[in-house]
């Protein structure tokens, strides 16, 4: 995790823990609670929440958002924002959805790297407008949401392309179970962890860190800024254009408008899951968590037998409540240690 | 600041250059552009957008920015239709959706200048928030019937002119926020909050109240958007107004005023949003869908900030060679 705070006590010999790497284990084992609490209540409220079945729709939901939210993490990680990863999920299932109506012999293999090509294509779009021409990527990417969806709907005509017309290995992939769970939640699971682990213990996760941390000292540190922060791009465009692929496997129908919301629920999902939102801090396992946590909510919305209508409500205040709390937590975190290090230089 | 005033204006000389290729473009794409009544349409269509980026406008020169503007005006069209379905009549509907409006933006201002929370993530969370409850409110229904007078607001025009009513509101609160940035004291300290916030505070001026001041304008203008907007629709629904954002903004940036904030004129923005207005008119007529337009709407929000991120990288290499004071 960040690198931050630590090393000004490190100079004063603490062999204890800096408040703020306390806070940060807090976090993740504080998500893990909150997910089981979340999972009790519904349970106690709906005890089908436990049936096999709807367990396994539950992990097929936060499946696609958990995939596209490791990529927001580390967008968001690096300090920039990610918010076309909607259309950018939508061009490319389109996209592969009518190479394979039109060349259904394909290779599910190549489908996948076809799919995954447009999307990485697209990230790199936006890689090309903030880290070479140094736009903000909050204006960027509002752009290329707008111009991403409007190609796909301009690409679509109105079409909608269904599953029936589509080979049938390609609608098996959703439906492949490998021990007990399916495919697609294995893939999301191996995905959070090498994410995970590459962002701790590779330079390149690492100087994404740094450079959400303070990118004034990365770059005097000759972290290469351009070259990451198109990395991080181009990588979260990869991402959406595998779960583009996937999206037409686990839902059947492909059209220019799926995955409105996505780049809301892939941020909340980030933004719960304890990544902070100046950049810096947080762990890609955190931003999974939060994925589950949002599907089992939805979850709990379907079976109370709440209005649907409630859920976008939920998002909104799900991430200002957040964020409002990590900032308070993480102030005051901050001044416990300033407070710390003023005592023991022993004034 | 001379030197980007210098540069302003050269701008605003090239904005009048692109309403002149606006109108050209739009005499080629179709015959029926320069009818009195597509122009009309024209400019009753871009008014709920104009009336959003005047305060967008100020919030951008703040260094901040709002992305919730669509939700906020969504969350008043749907708190009006509400009061309309339970009886109330449009002109008490109204102030409400006025209030629920300034509300809406005042959370958000004091979200950002008292809580210190980044603008970027309040206005996406309020996004969703506002947009949820707006869709709480009125799931699936709309509300349309509307008097005479109120639809007329939204497209009609004032006797035989091609003038619509909109265009008077929007010339009205045009005037009053111009006049409030470039003319008083704290217009103008939001210049000085957009170039270095600390040194403003250090100067006296209360940045914490420009800043909820700011918002909450944005909010109330959204409420007038709504007004004019479920005018010209003659509709009011939860979804109203999705994605005003996008050409609030692109409108903003292209009228001159800085993606960093501290520096733009009023002037700029509203040649921007005439611009925007007649090439948008201008594609619908050739026939491009609405959801294609924002393409061009993005492309150009793109293009703008690649220009100024351009010239302010030269300018940066130049000042370097020359050894001149820059003004950034």
């Amino acid at each position: 995790m960040s690198a931050s705070g630590t090393a000004g006590l490190a100079s004063q010999g603490f062999a204890a823990e800096s408040a703020l790497a306390r806070l940060r284990r807090v976090r993740e084992l504080g998500l893990v609670l909150a997910l089981l609490l979340i999972c009790l209540c519904v349970t106690l409220r709906a005890p089908r929440f436990l049936n096999g079945a709807n367990l396994e729709q539950v992990a097929l939901s936060a499946t696609l958002v958990c995939i596209v939210s490791l990529g927001q993490a580390l967008v968001i990680i690096a300090r920039q924002i990610d918010l076309s990863v909607g259309a950018m999920v939508a061009i490319s299932a389109f996209a592969t959805a009518d190479w394979l109506e039109h060349f259904p012999k394909t290779r599910i293999v190549f489908a996948l790297l076809f799919g995954m090509g447009v999307g990485g294509a697209l990230g790199a779009g936006n890689a090309l407008l903030v880290a070479v021409a140094r736009i903000p990527a909050i204006v960027a990417t509002l752009a290329t949401l707008a111009i991403y969806r409007g190609a796909a709907i301009a690409l679509a005509g109105g079409r909608q392309i269904s599953a029936t017309v589509l080979p049938g290995d390609y609608q098996h992939l959703a439906q492949i179970h490998v021990a007990d769970a399916p495919l697609l939640v294995w893939i999301a699971v191996l995905l959070t962890l090498l994410f995970g682990w590459a962002a701790r213990y590779t330079r390149t996760g690492r100087n994404l860190y740094a450079l959400g941390s303070s990118p004034e000292s990365a770059r005097l540190a000759g972290i290469n800024e351009p070259g990451h922060l198109a990395f991080v791009f181009i990588l979260s465009g990869l991402l959406c254009g595998l779960v583009g692929v996937l999206w037409g496997a686990r839902f059947g129908t492909v059209d220019a408008v799926i995955a409105p919301d996505l780049h809301l629920q892939s941020i909340s999902a980030v933004v719960v899951g304890g990544v902070s939102i100046f950049g810096g801090s947080g762990s890609v396992y955190g931003a999974a968590l939060g994925a589950v946590i949002f599907a089992v909510l939805q979850n709990g919305v379907e079976l109370f037998g709440i209005n649907q209508f409630w859920l976008e409500a939920v998002i909104g205040a799900a991430i200002l409540g957040t964020v409002l709390l990590y900032t308070v937590l993480a102030r005051r975190a901050e001044r416990a240690e300033r407070e710390q290090s003023r005592s023991g230089l022993g004034r | 600041m001379r030197r980007l005033g210098g540069l302003l204006a050269r701008w605003e000389a090239l904005l009048v250059l692109f309403l002149i290729a606006a109108f050209a473009f739009g005499a080629v794409a179709s015959p029926y552009f320069l009818a009195g009544s597509n122009i009309s349409i024209a400019i009753a269509g871009a008014m709920p957008g104009a009336i959003v980026a005047l305060p967008m406008t100020l919030v951008i020169i703040c260094g901040e920015i709002d992305i919730s503007v669509g939700s906020i005006t969504g969350l008043c069209a749907a708190a009006m239709a509400v009061c309309l379905e339970h009886g109330l009549p449009i002109g008490a509907a109204m102030p409400v959706g006025l209030a629920v409006g300034t509300l809406a933006g005042l959370f958000n201002g004091a979200m950002v200048a008292y809580a210190g929370l980044p603008s970027l993530v309040v206005t996406i969370g309020t996004l969703a928030l506002y947009r949820g409850i707006a869709q709480i409110m009125l799931e699936e229904r709309g509300v349309s019937d509307f008097p005479e007078w109120y639809q007329s607001m939204g497209f009609g025009t004032i006797g035989n002119t091609p003038v619509p009513w909109c265009l008077l509101i929007f010339a009205v609160l045009l005037i009053g926020f111009a006049v409030f940035l470039h003319g008083t004291y704290w217009g103008r300290g939001l210049f000085a909050i957009g170039n270095n916030r600390e040194a403003a505070r250090f100067s006296g001026i209360d940045v914490r109240r420009s800043i909820l001041g700011v918002f909450a304008a944005s909010g109330a203008m959204c409420a007038v958007a709504a007004v004019v907007l479920t005018a010209y629709l003659a509709s009011a629904r939860a979804d109203t107004a999705t994605g005003l954002a996008l050409p609030v903004i692109t409108a903003v940036v292209l009228g001159g005023v800085d993606i960093f904030g501290g520096s733009g004129s009023m002037g700029g923005v509203l040649l921007a949003i005439f611009v925007l207005a007649f090439v948008q008119n201008a594609l619908g007529l050739a026939g491009v869908k609405p959801e294609e337009q924002q393409i061009v709407t993005g492309a150009v929000l793109i293009a703008t900030l690649a220009l100024f991120g351009a010239s302010r990288f030269v300018r940066a290499r130049a000042g370097v060679l020359w050894r001149t004071r820059l003004a950034r």
